[in-house]
């Protein structure tokens, strides 16, 4: 099969979907002319015109909210929001509005809306620019959270978005927009709210999302090489409403877990998954569940602050043998 | 300006509705049968009746935080209002949203918000969908003096003035934001000034008149439709009551709010129908008895409609996906 990258994968995701279904519209900054400042939405603007390819002042509440009253009248937006730092800037749009309207007009409307967003460290672009942010939107009932880990998953998972009825919060981690895979050419769709085992494995369970997921697969090669430690690791792939099946599923075949999220420890996705599995899965259990997470810091600017501060892929490693070895 | 006889007696019909309506839901609140706040718009009739008679099938409307009176005006029946209001099943919105959620999509209201503000750029959304379809639909947005010192206020602007959005700006002048004078707030006396930062005009005129807020309106709306853009019309009026029912509003002076009465929308017009020998007195009372008659059964319909039941509470988080219940 053919390869291409995880950013032109979601460009590819967009021409498609919006070639089959012209109520498909983008918005955003720098989204049109440009091609985004990642380069997602490149091509739109030529093929489809200005009508379903808008260029937006700095405005990223205006962004969401024309987001909503279009899906209101029942087009799809995507919106690009450049980093997701700035969500801050339309939270209120994001959390009163999207994620309300269908439960308190009674399922009379709905807000069909994609909000696509660079998330994620490594970029060494400091405080504003290399947040992961899915905690802030978790305790928002009616939102849904997905994050891809692959080209594959990127497109299939985009263009699943864009047809799904719920405002989709879309976390592109920017880390993976040059990273290659296999992806097939035709348009397909994949199921929100679905984990996938990215790796087999007898001893734990590592359960990561996004560039986690690269992590945890290479030191899971690697403890298995090396320390005969058999580790099943599984792409949550939706982060919000997670996957509680397959993880509980692996969780009563291994017995340990560990948990790997890049945000802050301090309620973040794996408190919340850690969380259920005591409650669903406690007698399962072998070993205390361990969380890798992001220390409870900003994303500093210097280089060896920030590498410090995110989770390494020995910080993986060394959460596994503790499960192992406890 | 002038409308025809029948109109303003139409007008007239209308305010006393919408008074009926609001000092019956005031009413009944105090008699408990209304949960939670309610935002009274006695006082403000005319302003909500003048600016809906633009209103035509196929527009929208966001209704502000104070306007039951705008959601009678869609005609949405008042029986579904008021039972909204109450919390029943009946209600628009099937007793989910009450006063400060109202919506009929099917005829256009799109909902009311109790984050000021928020359903600014909302308009933004409603006018783009009906630019990309071009349907002609003029877009409503109504909203206090207080929410102009919103950030979603501006970006609107902006965005309808670069965009030429077909909205027209309803900006209800009462006077205070709860307790904060509108000339303690803004550095302008009439609001819609600041709609020539956004190259949008802007016109302010006595909300209490109901031809010139009707004629004002009309002029903003007709220029929308013909595709050049929105205009801020600022209505100037006062609500009689304090902000929520059973705030005393000690923060207004009593001689103030005693010569905003006297300037009274429905005195002033019905006193504009005798003048004109539009209306015999008798007349006006069999108007003023009929509003009654309807408004007393619509008391009737509500109290004896049925309530929402637990096992609704956990329907319409998702389109599609369940969200379990205790």
């Amino acid at each position: 099969m053919r390869t291409i990258t995880f950013k032109d994968a979601l460009n590819e995701a967009l021409h498609q979907e919006m070639a089959r279904d012209d109520r498909v519209f983008v918005l955003g900054e720098d989204v049109a002319r440009m091609g985004g400042d990642f380069g997602v939405t490149m091509g739109l603007l030529r093929k489809f015109g200005p009508d379903r390819v808008k260029d937006t002042p700095l405005s990223e509440a205006a962004i969401l909210g024309v987001a909503n009253g279009a899906a209101f009248c029942g087009l799809r937006p995507v919106a690009e929001i450049m980093f997701a730092d700035f969500l801050t800037e339309c939270y209120d749009q994001l959390v009163n509005n999207s994620a309300k309207a269908h439960y308190m007009f009674a399922g009379k409307v709905k807000c069909p809306i994609v909000v696509r967003t660079a998330t994620g460290a490594g970029f060494r672009a400091a405080y504003h620019h290399s947040q992961n942010v899915e905690a802030w939107f978790m305790n928002v009932p009616g939102l849904t959270i997905v994050a891809p880990s692959t080209p594959y998953d990127a497109k299939g998972l985009l263009v699943g978005a864009i047809r799904d009825d719920n405002p989709i919060l879309f976390l592109e981690h920017k880390m993976l927009y040059g990273t290659s895979g296999e992806v097939p050419e035709e348009l397909y769709a994949l199921p929100i709210g679905r984990a996938e085992v990215k790796r087999p494995g007898a001893d734990v369970t590592i359960v990561a999302s996004m560039k986690m997921v690269h992590h945890s697969l290479a030191v899971a090669d690697e403890l298995d090489r090396e320390e005969e430690i058999s580790c099943e690791v599984l792409d949550l792939r939706t982060l919000i409403p997670f996957d509680k099946e397959t993880i509980l599923e692996s969780v009563a075949r291994t017995g340990r877990v560990v948990l790997v999220n890049e945000a802050p420890k301090t309620g973040s996705l794996n408190a919340e998954l850690a969380a259920t599995i005591i409650e669903e899965a406690f007698d399962a259990l072998k070993a205390p569940v361990q969380r890798v997470n992001a220390l409870d810091c900003p994303v500093g600017f210097a280089p060896a602050i920030e590498d410090y501060v995110v989770p390494r892929p020995e910080d993986v490693a060394r959460a596994v043998r503790a499960v192992v070895d406890y | 300006m002038t409308v025809p006889k029948e109109q303003l007696l139409d007008f007239y019909r209308k305010m006393v509705l919408v008074r009926r309506f609001e000092e019956t839901v005031e009413e009944y609140s105090k008699k408990g049968y209304v949960p939670g706040f309610i935002h009274l718009g006695v006082g403000q009739e005319a302003a909500q009746v003048g600016a809906m008679a633009s209103f035509q099938e196929g527009d929208y409307v966001l209704p502000d935080h104070r306007s039951h009176g705008v959601c009678l005006m869609v005609g949405t029946p008042v029986t579904e209002v008021l039972a909204e209001i109450f919390g029943k099943t009946t209600g628009c919105n099937k007793g989910r949203g009450g006063s400060m959620h109202i919506a009929d999509f099917a005829r256009g209201n799109v909902g009311n918000n109790a984050i000021q503000g928020s359903t600014l750029v909302t308009a933004c959304g409603l006018a783009v969908a009906s630019q990309i379809r071009r349907t002609g639909a003029v877009t409503f947005i109504f909203f206090g003096d207080g929410t102009v010192g919103r950030g979603e206020f501006h970006e609107s602007l902006n965005l309808a003035g670069v965009w030429k959005l077909p909205i027209v700006y309803v900006l209800v002048n009462n006077g205070y934001a709860i307790s904060t004078r509108a000339t303690d707030a803004h550095p302008l006396e009439d609001l819609a000034e600041m709609g020539c930062a956004y190259n949008i005009p802007g016109v302010t005129v006595d909300g209490n008149d109901v031809e010139a807020v009707c004629a004002a309106v009309g002029e903003a709306a007709e220029r929308a439709r013909r595709g050049e853009g929105a205009t801020i019309v600022e209505l100037k009026t006062y609500r009689w009551q304090g902000h929520f029912s059973g705030d005393p509003a000690s923060y207004r002076p009593e001689e103030e709010v005693r010569a905003w009465k006297e300037r009274c929308p429905l005195k002033a017009t019905r006193k504009k129908l005798i003048d004109r020998k539009w209306a015999t007195a008798e007349e006006i009372a069999a108007i003023d008895a009929a509003v009654e008659k309807e408004i007393q059964e619509a008391v009737q319909f509500a109290v004896d409609s049925p309530t929402p039941t637990e096992k609704d509470a956990v329907a319409h988080v998702y389109v599609g996906r369940e969200v379990a219940g205790k």
